[in-house]
């Protein structure tokens, strides 16, 4: 089993540099933290939802990644649009999707995003601009670049983000929609998140030249690659490459650097890492670890100051439960509902 | 020994036969070749004598029961036997419906290929009677010979969802329709057709007395609805005038007084010159095969008559030999025997044409369906007196003028032959003498 | 009325559209100064311009994938297929994503996008280039299948299928795309969903599509001089398919015969048959119901071959004689 590549930690010093540059006030940094901390709760309640048999199917979390989902928001505009793919709750959480509505969807129950026909694997929002996460892996990367092409035919000033995971760079359509979208200067950014497994398959077993961002060079696209699980770093790299598209520059390519805690989905023994790893990335490089740690000793929170970040964001979650369970399922009566507009 | 009493088989393909009545009882004592009961064929009814002489014992079936042929029916215990000298009883239940032989066993794979076997097998088809188009009977031939299969050999009743409904609707018993589709399948129009045979319906809240269709009714409903489907009918008609006619049997029938013999009928005459008019016109005395046609050598000419069980056609061999005195004869003794149910199959078969009579009912002109696998048949209308022009001067006279209406197989006749053989006809009947002396 | 090919009457559809919505666009491969690989959208470039007649590279999944992201922001994207047997690489884009989506996202969006694609064989273009895989699209809830047989239903039909807000596949036939008809110059549609009995008969119902509802109304021609009336029926929309105008025939005749050139096996003639046989009219059936496909090989190269891989006039001619004298 190849061992995980030991990054090396941005330090405070590094930290302190980073925040006063991109000129990061305190209301900003615990507002990435407390997105952090929502999706973590979010992400954790519906593991113990799911082992309570009420939540249907299966889940893919997101547990470990926060920091590229908290870190991307921010860089961008609240109106730019998001396709999402199946690991996505943290990318909705951030955007602003009402997490009671997602927990209601994970519930199955009318009142959720999709009225309870999509469940975890299909949260959409048009509202917010979130065009829906993909069952189908890399389904959504050439969808992207017809809402690139609108986006440019309609001459507006918001961007597509198109996200998805090392994966799906692996599809053949993640190949045409590269080339297309350079072609014809789309404005699109393209995010790998990059969390080391495809399901079972180590990165390194399946893609054939590391990093993965490097394939948007054949495709004439700019990229780059990012501590995925260091959210200052990530809001940076992502700002970044969102001014570049926003200017008109065509697509660029994002390659964050992450790691998932739970298995792929439901059905995973983890039988492809250990726990030692599983371990380490959890008690050294933890996204919300490391955040915290920082905002400490640059003195943004206090300890009791962020305990109770913290515990808000769970409230919030454990409503969006209550909310959930209180809700209605779909009336049988509506099942032929929704297939033609 | 007890001598068994199996129901016989009279014809070829017969395969069952319907019990009418038992003359005799259980118990009585039979003579050898006594008649002990009559049955009805698809063809005829037939009286069945005893095989032996003695007393009638367990008898099996009643009367209308339909039984198989070479089922034993009841037993002859000779002298000095009694009902214990009987072997156990192994009773065949009366079919409630038409059913086919079991499948030839002794059938190998020297005659028929397995997949013919195998096929047959599952069809219920006997393969002796399925004919073979080279050395072995094949799998093509089963299936033609399924496809040429008349009703009568259904295991069950085959009827389009379309039957099912009108049969439904119409309160008819499925089982009373002849299918005319492939292996006799019931299609709607067969249903109306049986349904407006049946005047009255349950449905309609009117008492009827419904007749089940059995024996000669069958045959006839499906010959009749086989015919009329099958061959394209075209139908002419010509004008007789029969002055001549009626001179030469007035002086017929002046000779047959003296002489005490029957009078001569109308249909005699016209059988003879009928007969005439065949011969010189093979192709009305012929029959369609499905990639052929029979020109028949010999003329015989059937006659339909009524019966207590319906329409039969005894038929009269060599017409074109008779005279008209020998036809007369004939056909009054065919015509008795009819009436009373006692005709032999052979009396029934190998008729090459048909007339049908139905003047003395004052009928004036109609189309009769033709008789399969003849080609044509004569539907004779009654003589009625009428004035005519009779001459190039516009002269007009009250003359006796008969319609005749020729129905022809057009797959076999055309238009212009039919024409021409009415035309013979219609020379015939208005200069006999011509014929007859 | 002008008359037009089956062709022009799409293009000018195509065009009239383009000029009343400026939402509409074109996109697909050699669509532009090529005219496309059949001609259809010939001139369009230059009445339109690169953005609006958008040529791509050959990425078929890529292709759907781009009209559905645009449709979901407003835009009415028409795709091109190059040739139906393409249709394949993007089949996930669009029996994953564009059927699926508006359900997925409890009813929250639609995918207003057509997808263009000539099937068929007929023109020596063997095995990869002559499919007709309509019922394959058939069975995918959320789509729609629309299949034009006269440059009329053509014309009328693309202005529905844009205008629809539902994802169309719309299926062409290379065949068709030189024959001619009466199509006007309004703006009219034809609704999607809503059969046309092309000829009204008495004795026996064919449902036929594209170049066999032409050669089912030509042989009913010739055997209507024998007496034997053919209705005959082209569902124009295959999905939804309009079951109930089947079915009323199919009652007023007894007899069902469903012809397409798609190969027999998994053909959409089971599914007519299978709707007409549970409905009620199976009660007016009167002989078994029969299909005639393609016969279930690749569509060959060989001229002869190729023709007789498909249903011959004389089968159609055949099949109805031996059904309509009761003989099947």
């Amino acid at each position: 089993m190849a061992k995980p590549k030991v990054k090396e930690i941005n330090t405070q010093a590094d930290f302190d540099e980073r925040v006063r540059r991109l000129e990061l006030s305190d209301e900003t940094l615990i507002g990435l933290y407390r997105t952090m901390c929502t999706v973590r709760h979010f992400e954790y309640t519906a593991d113990r939802l799911y082992a309570a048999g009420k939540v249907h199917g299966t889940m893919h979390l997101s547990a470990g990644q926060e920091a590229v989902a908290a870190g991307t928001r921010l860089a961008l505009q609240p109106d730019d649009y998001l396709i999402n793919h199946h690991r996505g709750h943290g990318h909705f959480i951030a955007k602003g999707a009402d997490v009671n509505l997602m927990m209601a969807e994970f519930l199955g129950k009318d009142t959720g995003f999709n009225h309870g026909r999509g469940g975890s694997m299909h949260i959409a929002d048009f509202q917010s601009n979130n065009l829906g996460a993909n069952g189908i892996v890399g389904g959504g990367i050439p969808q992207a670049v017809g809402v690139g092409l609108a986006l440019q035919m309609q001459r507006r000033k918001e961007i597509c983000v198109c996200i998805f995971g090392d994966g799906a760079s692996n599809e053949g359509v993640f190949h045409e929609a590269l080339n297309m979208a350079s072609l014809w200067k789309l404005p699109i950014l393209y995010i790998c998140e990059n969390n080391k497994y495809g399901m079972s398959m180590d990165v390194e077993r399946v893609v054939a030249k590391l990093p993965i961002a490097q394939r948007a060079e054949a495709y004439g696209i700019p990229w780059s690659t990012v501590d995925g699980n260091a959210v200052v770093e990530v809001y940076e790299a992502i700002k970044e490459a969102a001014d570049h598209v926003r200017a008109g520059n065509g697509p660029y390519f994002v390659e964050a650097l992450t790691y998932r805690y739970f298995g792929h989905s439901k059905s995973d023994r983890n039988l492809y890492r250990s726990k030692e790893e599983i371990e380490d990335w959890k008690q050294n490089r933890d996204p919300i670890m490391r955040f915290t740690k920082h905002l400490l000793q640059a003195e943004v929170l206090n300890e009791e100051q962020a305990r109770e970040v913290d515990a808000q964001a769970e409230q919030v979650i454990l409503k969006a439960v209550e909310f959930a369970e209180a809700s209605p399922e779909p009336d049988l009566s509506t099942l032929m509902d929704y297939i033609y507009a | 020994m007890p001598v068994p009493f199996i129901m016989p088989k009279f014809d070829m393909d017969q395969e069952q036969a319907t019990i009418i009545s038992w003359e005799k009882r259980d118990g009585d004592f039979v003579k050898f070749e006594e008649t002990v009961l009559t049955v009805e064929t698809d063809k005829v009814a037939i009286e069945v004598p005893s095989p032996a002489t003695g007393t009638l014992a367990r008898i099996t079936y009643k009367d209308g029961d339909v039984v198989p042929v070479t089922t034993i029916i009841a037993y002859i215990l000779k002298d000095g036997e009694t009902l214990a000298d009987l072997p156990k009883a192994d009773i065949t239940p009366p079919l409630s419906k038409p059913e086919v032989d079991s499948v030839s066993q002794s059938l190998t794979s020297a005659q028929a290929t397995p997949v013919a076997v195998r096929m047959a097998k599952e069809e219920g088809v006997d393969l002796s009677k399925v004919a073979s188009s080279g050395d072995k009977i094949t799998r093509r031939d089963v299936e033609l010979y399924l496809a040429n299969q008349t009703p009568a050999s259904r295991v069950a009743v085959a009827a389009t969802p379309a039957a099912r409904r009108v049969a439904r609707e119409k309160g008819i018993d499925l089982e009373n329709v002849a299918g005319s589709g492939p292996r006799g399948r019931v299609q709607s129009a067969d249903v109306s057709k049986t349904a407006k045979q049946i005047p009255a319906s349950v449905s309609h809240g009117r008492e009827a007395e419904v007749i089940p269709l059995t024996g000669i009714r069958r045959t006839i409903a499906e010959r009749m609805q086989q015919s009329f489907q099958q061959s394209p009918h075209i139908a002419l008609t010509v004008d007789v005038d029969m002055t001549e006619a009626e001179k030469v049997r007035k002086r017929f029938n002046a000779q047959a007084e003296k002489l005490a013999q029957p009078r001569v009928t109308v249909t005699a005459l016209i059988i003879k010159v009928v007969a005439w008019a065949l011969v010189r016109n093979p192709y009305i005395n012929a029959s369609f095969n499905s990639d052929s046609i029979s020109l028949w050598k010999d003329v015989n000419i059937g006659v339909a008559a009524a019966a207590p069980q319906g329409l039969v056609v005894p038929v009269l061999k060599g017409a074109d030999t008779l005279g008209v005195g020998e036809i007369n004869l004939r056909l009054v003794e065919l015509a008795e025997r009819a009436r009373e149910n006692k005709l032999k199959l052979e009396d029934v078969q190998g008729g090459t044409f048909t007339i049908s009579n139905l003047g003395m009912f004052g009928v004036r002109q109609f189309r009769a369906i033709i008789n399969p696998p003849e080609s044509a048949i004569l539907a004779v209308g009654s003589a009625v007196r009428k004035p005519i022009v009779i001459d190039e001067q516009d002269r007009v006279e009250v003359r006796p003028i008969m319609s005749l209406t020729l129905s022809a197989d057009h797959r076999v006749i055309d238009g212009i032959v039919a024409a021409r053989f009415l035309s013979d006809l219609v020379t015939g009947l208005e200069s006999p003498s011509m014929l007859l002396y | 009325m002008p008359e037009m090919t089956y062709l022009e009457a799409i293009r000018q559809a195509l065009w009239q559209e383009m000029k009343r919505d400026e939402r509409v666009f074109l996109l697909g491969e050699d669509i532009g100064v090529y005219g496309g690989a059949f001609g259809l959208t010939h001139g369009m470039l230059d009445e339109f311009g690169p953005e609006r007649v958008r040529e791509t590279p050959i990425s078929e999944a890529t292709i759907v994938a781009t009209a559905v992201g645009a449709s979901l922001l407003g835009m009415r994207p028409v795709a091109e297929i190059m040739f139906m047997d393409f249709v394949l690489l993007a089949l996930d884009q669009i029996a994953n994503q564009a059927a699926k989506m508006r359900f997925m996202f409890g009813g929250r969006t639609s995918v207003p996008i057509v997808v263009r694609m000539p099937g068929g064989s007929g023109t020596g273009a063997a095995s990869q280039h002559s499919q007709s895989l309509e019922s394959i699209l058939m069975h995918f809830p959320g789509l729609k299948v629309v299949n034009p047989s006269t440059p009329y239903d053509a014309k009328g039909l693309m202005l529905a299928s844009i205008r629809d807000p539902n994802p169309v596949c719309f299926v062409e036939h290379k065949v068709l795309y030189k024959t001619k008809g009466e199509v006007p110059e309004d703006d009219y549609m034809i609704p999607i969903g809503v059969a046309e009995v092309k000829r009204a008969g008495r004795d026996i119902t064919v449902v036929a599509n594209n170049i066999m509802v032409m050669k089912t109304l030509h042989i009913a021609e010739r055997l209507a001089q024998d007496g034997i009336e053919v209705e005959v029926i082209d569902p124009r929309t295959l999905l939804p398919l309009d079951t109930e105008t089947i079915i009323n025939s199919v009652t007023k005749t007894g007899r069902l015969l469903v012809v397409h050139e798609a190969c027999q096996t998994g053909g959409w003639a089971g599914e007519v048959i299978a709707s007409v046989v549970g409905s009620p009219a199976f009660d007016y059936l009167d002989t078994p119901v029969r299909r005639l496909g393609g016969r279930d090989i690749p569509i060959p190269y060989n001229r002869g071959l190729e023709k007789f891989a498909i249903p011959q006039d004389a089968d159609i001619e055949a099949e109805i004689r031996m059904m309509v004298a009761g003989k099947v």
